[in-house]
């Protein structure tokens, strides 16, 4: 975390930078179906955050030597267009997106009911094209909401959210300022229906009473979103 | 890519329909499909447009940087164009280094675009052999159902014309719009069941063979050309498909300027 404690960004009546309480969630909206030529698909915008998700599959595993003869593997890339971030993003691979991929995979391969085709792969396509703070969560959600839009059964969908810390005060859904000037950031991956995780990461510095109102934070977010996620596969607006 | 496995009874349906002066969608041999154009799309690119042919979506957005003129061009900025197709845009797409066949839609458009003189790079330098401005076009494909290149083509032009040169956050005085000079359209032609057909959608590029693209400038000036893929093709047929990409640029043209 940057850790420039001394930006003041919570102003004296608790309201935000972008006029938020601690708790509140940026504006997000769900859509499906938006890459016709995939077998589902998703584009979810949180705050400026703009993701788009394709589901390709179950298909044929290729290479060969990918395939598991009881159960299909994922195939999952998570990647910033060039034009996502202030400064040029390069394309092509880097330690972060090969990190991020990593986790998203790891997450919903524990939802994701694999045994049901061996040998084949589901390919997850995150592309961020905008990017503000919190695309790994972004990714991660919109993905479960594109695997469902494509039929793959799953046990439960993933919602993904963070909360951190700015000015000693424990916050929900960090915005690029606070993301940049905060003191922790706590991602982590819910099952909604269960209350369990599937995802979880951290870095900064957090006591552990600010620790269990971050977690809380998430938790009752993520209950928000996955209504929002619920209402955009029944075909109503997010 | 993937090489695409490509069924023979596709190719013969598709000769047969064109026996019948029909195609598989539906439409004319010289109809395109409705096309959507969106701009400012994009909030952290300096220009962006969004364009859908039929079921081919793709993104435009461009970014600006500070360069080092190149030593003998002292007095003039660069411009830079790529295009990436990435898995998300089709079942075929792969992840990895960039595909023959991006790199050659990159280079394609970007020769249009350049060739045209639409943006003037000599307006882009800052400092005479220090500080120039590097206009960075990217292209990003979200779905291909054909003719990546038409779109690509003009959701470029779209992004540029409404471009704003980022001159305060780089801190050499205040914001001011690109400004596009000219307006290249790209028309492709693909060969399809023995005969050309305009804006081919994706199973007529399965199932086709070679393809031509033009970019005509304002007054029907021609800025790049490009056959690609197997097959062969006579003047006749170039000079018909000339005539039809004189009239459709002009069509297409019309769209960007009534945004």
């Amino acid at each position: 975390m940057g850790g420039y404690g001394d930006v003041q960004m919570i102003d004296e009546n608790g309201k935000r930078v972008d006029g938020r309480g601690p708790g509140d969630l940026r504006d997000i909206t769900i859509e499906t179906d938006v890459v016709p030529v995939a077998d589902g698909s998703c584009r979810m915008t949180w705050g400026t955050n703009e993701v788009i998700v394709a589901v390709y599959g179950p298909m044929e595993c290729h290479p060969r030597k990918l395939q598991r003869q009881d159960r299909a593997v994922l195939d999952v890339a998570y990647n910033m267009a060039p034009f996502s971030t202030t400064d040029r993003m390069r394309p092509g691979f880097n330690r972060r997106s090969r990190e991020i991929s990593k986790v998203t995979k790891d997450a919903l391969e524990s939802v994701v009911l694999l045994e049901l085709y061996p040998r084949s792969k589901i390919r997850i396509s995150i592309e961020v094209l905008s990017a503000e703070a919190g695309t790994r969560c972004v990714g991660l959600t919109a993905a479960s909401v594109a695997l469902a839009d494509a039929g793959v059964p799953m046990t439960d969908m993933v919602v993904s959210v963070a909360s951190g810390k700015i000015n000693d005060v424990v916050v929900c859904d960090l915005n690029k300022e606070e993301d940049n000037y905060g003191e922790a950031d706590l991602p982590m991956g819910i099952l909604p229906n269960s209350g369990q995780l599937v995802f979880l990461q951290m870095d900064g510095d957090l006591s552990q009473e600010e620790f269990n109102q971050a977690w809380q934070y998430n938790m009752d977010a993520a209950q928000t979103i996955h209504n929002f996620m619920v209402d955009s596969l029944k075909g109503g607006e997010a | 890519m993937a090489i695409p496995l490509v069924p023979k009874l596709l190719r013969a349906h598709l000769a047969e329909l064109a026996e019948n002066d029909a195609r598989i969608d539906g439409r004319q041999q010289w109809e395109g499909r409705d096309v959507e154009i969106e701009t400012s799309v994009l909030p952290r690119a300096e220009g962006s447009a969004r364009v859908r042919m039929g079921d081919t979506i793709v993104f435009a957005g461009v970014k600006f940087q500070i360069m080092k003129p190149y030593s003998d061009r002292p007095n003039q900025g660069g411009l830079m164009c790529s295009a990436e197709i990435r898995p998300v845009a089709g079942r075929n797409w792969e992840s990895g280094p960039p595909s023959p066949e991006s790199i050659e839609l990159g280079r394609v458009v970007d020769r249009g675009i350049r060739e045209s003189g639409c943006i003037d790079v000599d307006a882009l330098c800052i400092i005479p052999g220090e500080k120039a401005w590097q206009v960075i076009l990217d292209l990003f494909a979200i779905s291909d159902d054909g003719n990546l290149f038409d779109a690509f083509a003009l959701a470029g032009i779209a992004a540029l014309r409404n471009a704003v040169v980022p001159a305060e956050r780089f801190e050499v005085g205040e914001d001011y719009s690109l400004g596009v000079s000219k307006t290249p359209i790209m028309c492709s032609y693909h060969k399809v069941g023995d005969r050309f057909v305009y804006d081919a959608c994706g199973r007529e590029e399965l199932g086709g063979d070679e393809r031509i693209h033009i970019t005509l400038g304002d007054d029907d000036h021609v800025h790049s050309l490009q056959k690609g893929l197997k097959g062969i093709f006579s003047t006749e047929e170039f000079t018909e498909i000339m005539g039809r990409a004189q009239e459709r640029s002009k069509e297409i043209r019309d769209i960007l300027d009534s945004l």
